[in-house]
């Protein structure tokens, strides 16, 4: 028997999904879903993939410059990414909206900058829906 | 895949963009045959009103995204009947020229019974 | 079952009681973020018919104790919790 606790590496690995709606700086919940990625890494679960949706998507910006005595929670999904090969997925139609584009897409919309973070991608919304398909669980944090 | 998801939608139309974008990823599930089933509640139920016209605020009418649900094989929605109570509302008032309404009285039971539930 | 995540104050939002209409027996709760609001005194009028959890963090960084009716948690106890059950079903706003 395994004695009670909160260190489940005895448990089999799951595959997790996270669904992200909120922008940094603007609640807790994006900094609450970085914590929890690194928490279920931590126990050695995989992240099929982090998806960045609604608001969520201004995670993937490069152009946010907090002051530096607050939590930047750029690099840190970024070292997460390279540690792990994190899926780091920002819904395309979202960051349309909202100002989030890629070398590629400012160059096709004629935009005169592109901000999209390296580590993470632009990616439809099936990409969600292919999450949904292959994870064991998929957990949201709203906005 | 044999995988049973559910979507949530628990916000009114035009306040805020979570009731469009939760019914997008809808879509997009869908056209990918990987239809959620949907379950309004709360104030969800209130894109369920017919009569609305948002040119007037500026926004597109999104009952055009409901009546786009059974192109993709979404003929029926779960509705809270809790939340219709609450509001004063019953079944007759909603109409979406999509999916057909059915009243659920158990949520509860109704989400333990799938592997996903996708909150909007 | 299902877990149930609350992440907004049971006084601004009816995240909660919406949550708690839809809780079922052997279902869990975690309060996040200022869904651990809820510990003052929501629960008490509300009774929850399964085990309730509070991340502590959230709690601590709020200036709120938490009774001992619900067990505190840290994050790698969330992420186990989040194994234990299904769907794991977020309630915001």
């Amino acid at each position: 028997m395994y004695p009670a606790t909160s260190d489940t590496r005895n448990q089999a690995a799951m595959n997790f999904t996270l669904a992200v709606y909120a922008a940094p700086h603007a609640s807790q919940s994006a900094a609450t879903a970085l914590r929890f990625a690194q928490a279920l890494l931590r126990q050695g679960h995989q992240l099929y993939r982090v998806f960045f949706y609604c608001d969520g998507v201004h995670n993937g910006s490069s152009l946010a410059t907090p002051p530096q005595d607050e939590t930047d929670l750029l690099p840190a999904w970024q070292s997460l990414q390279a540690e792990h090969g994190l899926d780091l997925v920002v819904c395309i139609a979202a960051a349309q909206r909202r100002g989030v584009l890629s070398e590629a897409e400012a160059k096709r919309l004629e935009r005169p900058a592109a901000n999209l973070a390296p580590g993470f991608e632009l990616a439809g919304l099936g990409q969600l829906a292919d999450a949904v398909a292959h994870s064991d669980r998929l957990v949201t944090f709203g906005s | 895949m044999g995988k049973r998801s559910l979507a949530l939608c628990r916000q009114a139309p035009y306040g805020n963009a979570l009731a469009r974008e939760g019914l997008e990823a809808v879509l997009a599930a869908s056209a990918l045959e990987q239809a959620p089933d949907l379950l309004f509640s709360g104030d969800g139920v209130f894109q369920l009103l017919p009569g609305q016209e948002p040119d007037g605020i500026g926004q597109k009418n999104l009952q055009r995204n409901l009546q786009a649900l059974p192109i993709f094989d979404i003929e029926r929605a779960y509705v809270c009947e809790h939340s219709l109570s609450q509001r004063g509302l019953s079944l007759d008032d909603l109409a979406t020229g999509g999916p057909a309404l059915h009243p659920v009285s158990d949520i509860g039971k109704l989400i333990s019974s799938y592997d996903t539930v996708l909150s909007f | 079952m299902s877990l149930h995540i609350v992440s907004k104050s049971p006084f601004s939002s009816t995240a909660l009681a919406d949550c708690l209409t839809s809780f079922i027996e052997g279902d869990a709760l975690v309060l996040i973020e200022d869904g651990v609001y809820a510990l003052s005194g929501a629960l008490k009028s509300q009774p929850v018919v399964g085990p309730v959890y509070c991340l502590a963090a959230d709690a601590q960084a709020r200036g709120l104790t938490i009774p001992a009716a619900v067990e505190a948690i840290d994050d790698d106890r969330w992420a186990s919790l989040c194994t234990e059950h299904n769907p794991i079903v977020s309630w915001f706003r």
